[in-house]
């Protein structure tokens, strides 16, 4: 369930934009009181919050020029679970007229603020509530399921049309195209479904577990021991060790790394699949620089196929 | 048993256990002794910014910890005081700009770097994480304590429960005192690396604090420390260990059950020692009368 209520620019929010335009419309605020809203309406750019930076990716595609997107989780280098939100950050997601969150624990600071500062006329979707995901799913690397984006896609189309409505056929059509362009990601996973069923592999934490389900893997790894790295909790001794013997013993044709939780733990996980030869991808919880959502995915699935098919190791998605 | 010792990460919790345990049985009755049980405490505390930076800086966590606690416990000692209570205020006042500086790195590693764990293990130390790589330097560590406690034992002991006697007896109070934070240090570190810079207290002063409980002489309560503080460490892991089974694969911490087996056996002595005073009537023993002045 996402709230969607009617927005409409008002003066009053023109005083809470902080971004660009809001700013330098400021000083002329006497002057456009007098033009219409309807006219203010039609010349501004809807300004949405990306939490994560693959939504704010997917919305920008969607919105267009119409759109100013911004993104609070993109640093590639650190773990978006111990986020902590500084007070720049609380205003940018409570000045925005759309915000896309994740939920499922991932961004719950971002769910406070929004509570603190309830607005009616902002449009909110939560990526759980569009997927129908109780509190208690384990997983919360929704983006990675490939159902996942096309709920996103029209959610956020529907959002954008009820805040602009004079573009609604504009980002309809970019839903179309979006859609379209997953194609290439589906079909790699198919392919790889088909050819490679029930390919046994490693992981250091949940994060592709949906897109490696999807490709028909064997996911080897204790569910306690991804949990335990995810969390930072302690990891049982038995789990570390059926691990290791994973990679000992050549029971995983590939090792899933995630790049943004790391420690001693995974640094040594990584160091016994590199001895026992088996093939490490780089996994990713924010999206890479240099990339769009599909891309991405379709890179992650790429270079999963190339570690299977030809023993190629993709640390780093570059 | 056969699962248990051959799994890696249960091997070198047991060899980074078994060092701070030693190191802190040594080291800790010469703190209890010399009254310097929360000057520990708080040098472990404040260690933690040393473990937290170590996370940032890409640099052995045993090294960060050291680093730390030596900074600390110059600091307490150029701060030093000779009155209890004075001493008293300077390591608080050490301890809580250490604990705010750790705060700040915590936050720097999880907002900067890729170490989701690191306050956790930090703090409450995960036995079962360590890498390999650390097993080594424990020893040498460890190492290094037991020649300098060696060389140097009877001037140790004598400044740590009476440093008049110990300065009219031509020993210097001053290096001796810098040799205890020296060790101090090394031994907080191993203790930190292994149960975390909160618990590492508990193993510093408790097992130390049943032992002079038990035994009168310096040399023996030493024993008695290493012996239980070996005890808790070993059994604290292979409860760890099973715990696994017991609660459907979701273990429970090895520092949890190392730190309640050590409040434990200090309970045990406490009751231990009372019975031996009641029954056997032996007055108060040499080492006790020492203790306090």
């Amino acid at each position: 369930m996402y709230r969607a209520e009617s927005n409409e620019l008002s003066p009053s929010k023109l005083f809470r934009r902080h971004t660009g335009a809001g700013r330098r419309f400021l000083p002329m605020l006497p002057l456009l009181l007098g033009l219409g809203a309807a006219q203010m309406a039609a010349a501004d750019t809807i300004h949405a919050v990306g939490v994560e930076n693959e939504y704010a990716n997917v919305i920008s595609q969607i919105g267009g020029k119409y759109v100013e997107v911004s993104a609070i989780e993109s640093n590639p280098n650190t773990d978006p679970h111990t986020f902590e939100a500084s007070p720049a950050v609380a205003r940018e997601i409570a000045a925005a007229q759309l915000v896309v969150r994740n939920g499922v624990g991932y961004d719950s600071w971002a769910k406070k603020i929004l509570a603190a500062d309830p607005n009616s006329k902002r449009e909110v979707i939560v990526v759980q509530d569009l997927l129908h995901l109780p509190d208690s799913t384990k997983n919360p690397h929704l983006w990675y399921k490939p159902e996942t984006m096309p709920a996103v896609v029209k959610a956020v189309a529907a959002s954008l049309s009820k805040l602009d409505p004079a573009h609604a056929a504009f980002f309809k059509a970019n839903v179309q195209k979006f859609d379209a362009s997953l194609k290439p990601w589906y079909a790699a996973i198919a392919s790889f479904k088909a050819k490679y069923p029930h390919t046994p592999v490693a992981v250091t934490e949940p994060v592709a577990d949906y897109m490696l389900q999807a490709a028909g893997c064997d996911l080897k790894t204790p569910w306690n021991l991804q949990a335990a790295i995810m969390n930072g909790t302690d990891p049982a001794p038995q789990d570390v060790s059926i691990q290791n013997q994973l990679f000992k013993n050549h029971q995983v044709k590939v090792f899933l790394y995630n790049q943004q939780v790391t420690d001693s733990l995974t640094a040594s996980f990584l160091n016994n699949a590199k001895a026992a030869h088996i093939p490490v991808v780089g996994v990713y919880e924010t999206m890479p620089t240099g990339y769009t959502y599909q891309s991405w995915m379709l890179a992650e699935v790429n270079a999963l196929r190339a570690s299977v098919e030809n023993g190629t190791s993709t640390t780093v998605l570059k | 048993m056969f699962a248990f010792l051959s799994s890696q990460p249960v091997q070198t919790a047991l060899i980074v256990g078994s060092c701070a345990a030693l190191v802190s049985a040594l080291i800790g009755v010469f703190t209890v002794l010399r009254g310097n049980a929360f000057a520990g405490h708080a040098l472990a505390d404040v260690s933690s910014a040393g473990g937290a930076a170590s996370f940032l800086w890409g640099i052995s966590p045993l090294l960060g910890f050291l680093g730390m606690a030596w900074i600390a416990a110059f600091g307490m000692e150029f701060l030093g005081v000779r009155k209890a209570r004075e001493r008293d205020l300077a390591t608080g006042i050490v301890l809580g700009a250490g604990l705010g500086l750790s705060a700040l790195f915590l936050y720097l590693d999880v907002t900067t770097t890729s170490t989701t764990g690191a306050a956790v293990s930090v703090m409450f130390g995960s036995l079962f994480a360590i890498s390999q790589g650390l097993i080594w330097p424990a020893i040498l560590a460890v190492l290094a304590v037991f020649l300098l406690v060696g060389l140097f034992y009877r001037p140790l002991i004598l400044t740590a429960v009476d440093p008049d006697l110990a300065t009219l007896r031509g020993v210097s109070p001053r290096w001796m005192g810098l040799l205890q934070l020296l060790v101090l240090g090394l031994a907080v570190a191993v203790c930190a690396l292994a149960i975390g810079a909160v618990l590492a207290t508990a193993l510093l002063i408790g097992p130390a604090g049943a032992a002079i409980r038990l035994s009168r002489r310096p040399a023996q309560a030493i024993f008695w420390a290493m012996m239980i503080a070996l005890t808790a460490v070993w059994s604290g892991i292979w409860m760890a260990y099973e715990s696994y089974y017991w609660f459907s694969g979701n273990a429970w911490p090895v520092s949890f059950f190392v730190v309640v087996l050590i409040f434990l056996f200090y309970l045990l002595a406490m009751f231990g020692s009372s019975w031996q005073h009641k029954y056997r009537r032996r007055g108060i023993t040499s080492l006790r009368r020492l203790q306090e002045p």
